[in-house]
Formats: C-alpha cells, sequence, structure tokens
C-alpha cells in the first residue's frame, strides 16, 4: 500500500530522489527508495531502526554513493562524490554524533574546514553571530565549545551548515540529545529556517515529536518506501506507527505456554546513568520468573543497552536493586554474578563477550579458565578440549580451534558466545540482540537455545529490536521507551500494532 | 570513472608476513642507501660489504652484535611487555638509567662481595631501580587514568638528569682527574664472557624473553593480560581486574628495561655515565614495534637491529657519515612497517567485491 499526496509542482521541489538503491555486504539497506521534499517545508524521515532512513540520508549527503538511482535537488540531476560535493550544491547534515573540536571556540568550530585563509577572530564572531540571530539560535560565538550543553553543542553543528549557506539541512535524530525545552526551542528554529526557504529532513522514530513539528512524512520500512510525502495534518499517529512497523503476521510456531516458577530475577526501582551523564533508564521494576521468557521491545536508544550492562555489572546503578536467585547482587562485580548464576550475552558480541584479537580457544575459555589451570599456567590441553566440546555441542562451524576468532562469521560467533555462556547452566540469562544481524540458521539455533533454556526452567531476559521474533518466543513482553517501561503485554494476544504504539510512546497506547 | 585503491583489512594476516616486510624493509633501505652512497661518491657495494663484515661477518662481529642486541632486546621485550595490554611504556630510556643507578649503588656497597653474589645483586636492583621508575606512571594510570605515554616519556629526562647529577656530584670519581666520571666498578662486578668479546648478558637477555614469551602465551595471567590487552571491555566482563594488572604490566615493563640497564653496566660499560642508555629504550620501541608487541618476536628483531646499527657505525671508518647509517635504519624501520600493513591488509580497486544489486535483494 503506497500513500501519496497529490502532485507537487516540480519547481518547488527542493530534493527529489527516486530509486535510490544501496547495497552493503549481505544487506540491502535501500531497495529503491522514492523521497520528495518541497522548498521551505520540515519534512519527517520516519522508520524503525534498520529501516534504511541514515543510508538514504547519507546518500543524500554525499557520504555513500547510491548504487542506482537519481537525485535531484532543485530540479537538476547531481551525483556526489563526497561530502564536500554535497555541501557545495547545498546539502548540510547534521549528525547524530557531533564532530567538534571542544577547545575550540563556537565561532572557530563553525568555520572549522571552510575557514579563510586569514582568520579575523573578531570578524568572524561577528558573522556567526549574525546567522545565530537571524535564525534565533542562542549561543555565544566566543564560548570555547567544552563549556556547551549537548543541546549548545548541536546548534554550533546547525550553525556549521547554515554558515555554508546549506538550502537542505538534515537532521539525524535530533532530539535523542535534547531536553523537552531544548525541543521546542528546536522546532523554532526549524520553523524560521523553513520560513527562510531552506528545506528541512528531520530523521526520527519519535512520531509525537515529529507531528508537532512536521509538515509532510515520508516512511521507510525494511528499506523501501511504504508512504511519501504524507500530508502529517491529514494523517493520525496510529495510521504513522502501523505504517513504520507493518502489520506482518504473527509466526505460528509458538513454544508450548510456560508454567512460571519462582522469581530468579528481580528488578526494583533501578536507575542508571547513560554515557552523556544523564539518566539511561529509571524506576524499572520488574521480575523474571524460572521458566519463562520475558522480552524488552523497544526502539534502539531508550535505554535497553544499558539496563542489559547494569544487569550484568558492568555499568553501575544509581538507584534501586538487582536480586539474582534471592541474593542481591547490586553491587557484586561480572564475575561475582556469573557465579551467582547469571549467564549474559551483550550486544556487542566482538569486544565485549569476545576478544576480537585472540584466537577461538582463548575465547572459549574465558567463563572457566580459572579451573584450568595448574600452578600459574593454563593447560593447554584442557583448555583445547573444552573448546572443542563447545564448537561440537553449540554446532561452531570454524576451521583450527588455534586461529583468530575474528575468522569466524557473525553466526558462528554468536553460536560460540551463546554456547559459552549457557554452558555453566546459568539459572537467568539476559540475551541483548541475541540474533541480530544473523542469517536464517544462526537466528533458528540461537532462539532454540534460548527456548531449551526456559525449558531447563532457567529465567531468560530478552532485550531485541526484533518486534516479531519477540513476539514469537516470549511469555511476557515489556516495551521501554524513554527509559522507562511503557507497559506490559502478553505476546499471543497483542496486536504489533498496540506494541508499536508503545513503542514510538504514544500517549494512548501507554496508558493501555 | 577513476578506480581509487582502498586497503582493506584480510580476514588473517599473510602468513609469514612480518618476516617477509622486514626482508623488504631491508630491501628498500638497501635501495635507498645505494642512491645516498651513490650521490656522496662512495661505492655501495664495499661499502654493504664492509657493513656485513664487521656486525655478522666472522665470531668477532657476532660477539660485537650480539652484545648490542642484548640491551635492545631487553629494552625491546619491556615495550612489547606492556605492548601485549596495549600499553606504551616510552620510558624505557630512563628506566634503562635507573636500573644502572640502582647496579651501580650496589657496585659502590658491595665492592668486596664475590663476582656471583655482586652480580645478581646489581642484576636484582637494576630490575627493582627500573620498576620504580615506572611505578609512578603504573600508579598514574591505574587510579586515574593518566596517559602513561607522557609520563614514562618525560621521566626519561628526570632519570638522565639523575645519573648526571650523581656523576657530577656525590658519584664522581676522584681519581678521574675532575672529569664527570663515576668510578669503575669492582673488578669482579665484570660478566664473564662467552666467546670473543660476547658476553653472558646475551644468556639473561634469552633468558628472560623466554620466561615472558611463555609467561605472556601460556599462563594464566598473560592469558588475563591479552584479554586486557584485546578489549577492555571483554576484561571487564570476565572479571579481571584492569587496575591491578596495569599496575603489574608496567612495573614490570619497568623492570625489564631497568635489567637492560644492569646488563649493560656490567657486561660493556665500566662505568656509570650519562651516555649508558644511548638510545636504547627509544630503539626498543621499533625493536618492539617490528616484532608486533610479541616477546616471542624480540629476540630475532633485536639480533638483525643490532646487525644494522654495528654495520652502520662500522662504515665510518671507510668516510661514510654516520648520519648515512642512521637513514639507513630509519629506512628499514619504514620500508618494515610499510610492508608489515600489506601483510594485514590487501588492496583493493574502487568498486570491486561489490555484490551485484539483484543478487542479494530479498
Amino acid at each position: 500500500m503506497t500513500h501519496s499526496s497529490s502532485v507537487i509542482d516540480g519547481n518547488q521541489v527542493a530534493v527529489h530522489l527516486s530509486d535510490v538503491w544501496k547495497m552493503f555486504p549481505g544487506v540491502v539497506a535501500n531497495a529503491g527508495v522514492e523521497l520528495c521534499v518541497r522548498r521551505g517545508t520540515i519534512h519527517a524521515l520516519l522508520g524503525e531502526n534498520g529501516a534504511g532512513k541514515s543510508t538514504l540520508m547519507n546518500v543524500l549527503a554525499g557520504v555513500y554513493r547510491p548504487d542506482r538511482g537519481q537525485l535531484k535537488l532543485h530540479g537538476q540531476v547531481h551525483s556526489f562524490r563526497n561530502p564536500a560535493d554535497a555541501l557545495s550544491a547545498g546539502v548540510g547534515m547534521v549528525h547524530q554524533e557531533f564532530r567538534l573540536i571542544p577547545s575550540f571556540s563556537v565561532a572557530e568550530n563553525v568555520v572549522l574546514g571552510s575557514a579563510p585563509s586569514l582568520i579575523r577572530p573578531r570578524q568572524l564572531e561577528a558573522e556567526v553571530a549574525a546567522i545565530a540571530e537571524k535564525f534565533g539560535l542562542r549561543v555565544d560565538p566566543t564560548q570555547p565549545l567544552w563549556q556547551l550543553s549537548m543541546g549548545e553543542r548541536q546548534k554550533v553543528e546547525i550553525l556549521k551548515v547554515l554558515w555554508r549557506d546549506a538550502s537542505v539541512l538534515i537532521l539525524d535524530e535530533p532530539t535523542t540529545v535534547l531536553t523537552p525545552s531544548e525541543v521546542d526551542e528546536l522546532a523554532e528554529i526549524l520553523r524560521r529556517m523553513a520560513q527562510d526557504g531552506r528545506s528541512i529532513i528531520f530523521i526520527s522514530h519519535k512520531l509525537h515529536e515529529v507531528s508537532g513539528i512536521c509538515s509532510e512524512a515520508t516512511v521507510l520500512r525494511q528499506g523501501k518506501t511504504v508512504a511519501t510525502s504524507l500530508d502529517m495534518a491529514a494523517t493520525d499517529a496510529a495510521e504513522l506507527a502501523r505504517l513504520m512497523v507493518g502489520s506482518s503476521p504473527v509466526a505460528p510456531d509458538r513454544p508450548e505456554v510456560a508454567t512460571p516458577g519462582d522469581p530468579l530475577l528481580e528488578l526494583t526501582e533501578l536507575r542508571a546513568s547513560g554515557d552523556r551523564g544523564i539518566d539511561a533508564f529509571s524506576n524499572i521494576t520488574f521480575q523474571v520468573n524460572s521458566g519463562e521468557i520475558v522480552g524488552i521491545a523497544g526502539v534502539a536508544g531508550n535505554g535497553q543497552r544499558e539496563l542489559a550492562d547494569v544487569i550484568a555489572g558492568l555499568r553501575p546503578s544509581t538507584q534501586g536493586s538487582v536480586t539474582l536467585n534471592g541474593a542481591d547482587v547490586t553491587t557484586a562485580s561480572p564475575q561475582q554474578r556469573f557465579r551467582a548464576g547469571l549467564g549474559y550475552i551483550p550486544e556487542d558480541r566482538l569486544g565485549v563477550g569476545l576478544a576480537p584479537r585472540l584466537s577461538i580457544t582463548d575465547n572459549a575459555i574465558l567463563r572457566i579458565y580459572r579451573q584450568q589451570r595448574r600452578g600459574p599456567f593454563i593447560v593447554a590441553e584442557k583448555a583445547l578440549a573444552y573448546c572443542q566440546d563447545l564448537i561440537t555441542r553449540f554446532g561452531v562451524r570454524s576451521g583450527d580451534p588455534h586461529g583468530p576468532i575474528a575468522a569466524l562469521s557473525g553466526g558462528n560467533l554468536q553460536r560460540l558466545l551463546v554456547g559459552r555462556e549457557l554452558d555453566g547452566q546459568p539459572s537467568v540469562v539476559v540475551a541483548a540482540q541475541p540474533t541480530r544481524g544473523l542469517d536464517v540458521q544462526g537466528v533458528k539455533a540461537i532462539q532454540d537455545l534460548l527456548l531449551d533454556q526456559r525449558k531447563a526452567g532457567a529465567a531468560v531476559l530478552m532485550i531485541s529490536e526484533d518486534l516479531d521474533e519477540l513476539l514469537t518466543l516470549t511469555d511476557r513482553l515489556l516495551v521501554m521507551e524513554g527509559g522507562v517501561i511503557r507497559g506490559e503485554f502478553d505476546p499471543r494476544t497483542v496486536s504489533r500494532h498496540e506494541v508499536g504504539m508503545a513503542m514510538l510512546a504514544d500517549t494512548n497506547a501507554a496508558t493501555r | 570513472m577513476t578506480r581509487r585503491p582502498r586497503l582493506d583489512l584480510r580476514d588473517q594476516p599473510l602468513v609469514g608476513g612480518q618476516p617477509l616486510a622486514f626482508g623488504i624493509g631491508l630491501a628498500i633501505a638497501l635501495f635507498v642507501g645505494t642512491l645516498l652512497l651513490l650521490g656522496a661518491g662512495h661505492d655501495p657495494l664495499k661499502v654493504y660489504s664492509r657493513m656485513f663484515e664487521a656486525s655478522l661477518g666472522d665470531p668477532d662481529a657476532w660477539a660485537v652484535t650480539l652484545n648490542r642486541a642484548v640491551p635492545l632486546g631487553l629494552a625491546g621485550l619491556a615495550v612489547a611487555v606492556a605492548g601485549s595490554m596495549g600499553l606504551w611504556n616510552i620510558g624505557a630510556e630512563g628506566q634503562i638509567m635507573a636500573g644502572a643507578i640502582g647496579a651501580s649503588w650496589v657496585a659502590r656497597i658491595g665492592g668486596e662481595w664475590p663476582g656471583l653474589i655482586l652480580i645478581t645483586v646489581m642484576l636484582i636492583a637494576a630490575l627493582g631501580g627500573g620498576g620504580l621508575l615506572a611505578l609512578g606512571p603504573a600508579v598514574a594510570k591505574a587510579k586515574l587514568g593518566v596517559n602513561e605515554i607522557i609520563t614514562t616519556l618525560m621521566l626519561n629526562e628526570v632519570a638522565i638528569r639523575l645519573v648526571q647529577w650523581l656523576i657530577h656530584g656525590p658519584w664522581k670519581d676522584p681519581d678521574a682527574y675532575n672529569f664527570p666520571l663515576a668510578p669503575m666498578l669492582p673488578e669482579q662486578a665484570h660478566l664473564p664472557t662467552l666467546f670473543s668479546r660476547a658476553h653472558c648478558g646475551i644468556l639473561i637477555a634469552a633468558g628472560v624473553i623466554v620466561i615472558s614469551s611463555v609467561a605472556v602465551k601460556y599462563t594464566a595471567w598473560g592469558y588475563e593480560l591479552r584479554i586486557a590487552g584485546s578489549s577492555e571491555a571483554t576484561a571487564r566482563y570476565s572479571g579481571i581486574s584492569l587496575p591491578q594488572k596495569i599496575l603489574t604490566v608496567l612495573v614490570l615493563s619497568g623492570g625489564i628495561a631497568g635489567l637492560a640497564g644492569g646488563v649493560e653496566l656490567t657486561g660493556t660499560a665500566d662505568r656509570l655515565t650519562e651516555t649508558l642508555s644511548n638510545g636504547f629504550g627509544f630503539a626498543g620501541i621499533i625493536v618492539a614495534a617490528l616484532a608486533l608487541m610479541r616477546p616471542s618476536g624480540v629476540a630475532v628483531v633485536a639480533v638483525l637491529f643490532g646487525a644494522v646499527q654495528i654495520g652502520g657505525q662500522s662504515i665510518q671508518t671507510l668516510g661514510v657519515s654516520s648520519s648515512v647509517s642512521t637513514i639507513l635504519q630509519a629506512f628499514v624501520l619504514f620500508g618494515a612497517i610499510g610492508a608489515g600493513v600489506l601483510s594485514r591488509y590487501r588492496i583493493l580497486f574502487e568498486g570491486e567485491a561489490q555484490p551485484a544489486p539483484e543478487a542479494v535483494d530479498k
């Protein structure tokens, strides 16, 4: 089903992308995407994680070259070789990660990369101040950058693009670093820029923010356009949510209904900070019982990663408690938690779960090498035997066990990691994105292992961005958004759409 | 469309890539050296054969080269041990001095002791001296996360000034006609010779390198070190205490460099001088880098690098400027590192290895 607004006058079109294809090894990020942005409007680009939004915008900003497709700016066909090309044609992008230099002043950061050969600081500052004034960006051009808040740094990034006089501005999830009042301020700035005749593409997956700021929207799902140039005023949030998450039927092979036993993992009023020092999540209270799989659904970046880290002991909590098998482990080390019966499958496999430069055997024995010592030595035969045992039992396809771990494919890496974590028969398993990026067989193998754990009486907490997977496997489904639990659902009866609404924090769904 | 080349990481490093890289580096150095020598009006063949004779031509030459390889190897090992955990000890130069100070101090108070005991205690003191100089950076890194590159580097200067103060002041030899020299070591404090002019230091260095390699490769301690060096997050995940590891590894690294100073003092130098470290600590960084931070590779690289240094010095008697030898050393390094990159990466041209659109469309 494709939605489309009435025919748009060609002269009024600032950006027109047609039939854009972009492939990465094994992934089709964009498969024939269409995008049409009218001049002087704020256009929302919506979609779940992995829908292809960022790829498309990187194509527009000259970071990626499309494999196929046409790019028109104000009616003219362009082909960008690099971001500088795009910028000189008037396309500027504000990335999620800021690219600023802390020791430089605001003005110096703004002109970075395109500074005149002779820098006169006063004059630069005056010029930057003039632009800031025009669009209502409240920053002091003389202030050193390190003194600025995240919201102010974002304004510097916007100023950088305006300084280069971009007529098309792309903002990649700009609100994730902002407080609510800063979001309102940003909206006002964007409106002024639109009035000035500039076109803005606003990437987001937060419906409630988008509806207040943007006039039109394009929705992507799985690399394809499902709706172009929707009139936001005429489309309700429920319709947008449905477009974003789709309505594919849930797979029928649901496991037997579980008969949950005692609570093995209990989180009470848990709270922790993210990498930027602001709360990643707060007031998280739930328990996972023996013999059940509890799922956590949510769009990435809503506190799930931090929650998994806190349960595993890799990130300190600032409030509340974590209980494993009835024992309080709130302040325990990762190793103590492992001994207390926690198996943890981290989201970041190669880098947290596995050491990338070491051999397969070295990685296999990570949890048990302390038991394989004779004097100061690790007994090589025991280590090798253990590794080969894991390889056979968990179906890891690998060559030489002494070969580098990085040579394994994603699916085999994950089989080894999951096998290692499940080998000690943990009573609680926390699996973060356990099947992400795996092929069909790999997904099935990992899911089966988790179901086996459930059968054996373990409490399994599964954090995933794949809603279908969660609806199929879990016994209870929690939805996390903005660092809090937005609702609990029975995956047997709930519709994809209801969960989608909670994931996107639509107020109606949140109250349930 | 132009096809621009780009580097692509190989799944596995090329087998035998590193020796090959060293060979290529040497070849590049010889080629550039040939141009330089021709430009300066020398006969390259004559110069190169002299270099070879003086460094590897006969047992006497081997002895000099091996003596040189000892401090290079130990300093390289010091850097490589820290490097196994991803730490950079740039302070080997100063730690060599600190080790030499420790050993000299023992020689001053133990002048009457029998040789074996005296040398043993001197070497232990050398180990301690180097370790002590590395202790500050180690604590700062472990507790506060202070960058160890800066702190170890700056302490080099401190150690060298300390030696200068000692030999100009309290440890100045009264019989040296007012030259700033420390007294000669007692006779029994010299390492026994093995053959020709080669001293036993080569055995000590080989022993320490073997022990360190085994420790890093086969012990639980070394395993934790390698995990931490590969990924700090993985180390934390598996319950390895990073501060404790940083502390022990940096102090040990300093100790090994200190030992290099002790061996150099008892083996080659007769007394503590302000030039005793002779750039070995910095050359050690190069040795460790060429050995890919693997303790086991340090020995071979140290001997080869020692030969290049000794050969380079020998050609000065032919009227070739010593700068030429320094330039040659630099080109061996550049060439080897450049070639080393190619053992881990391959060159692809833009457009290659891109799947066709239809092939992966779902």
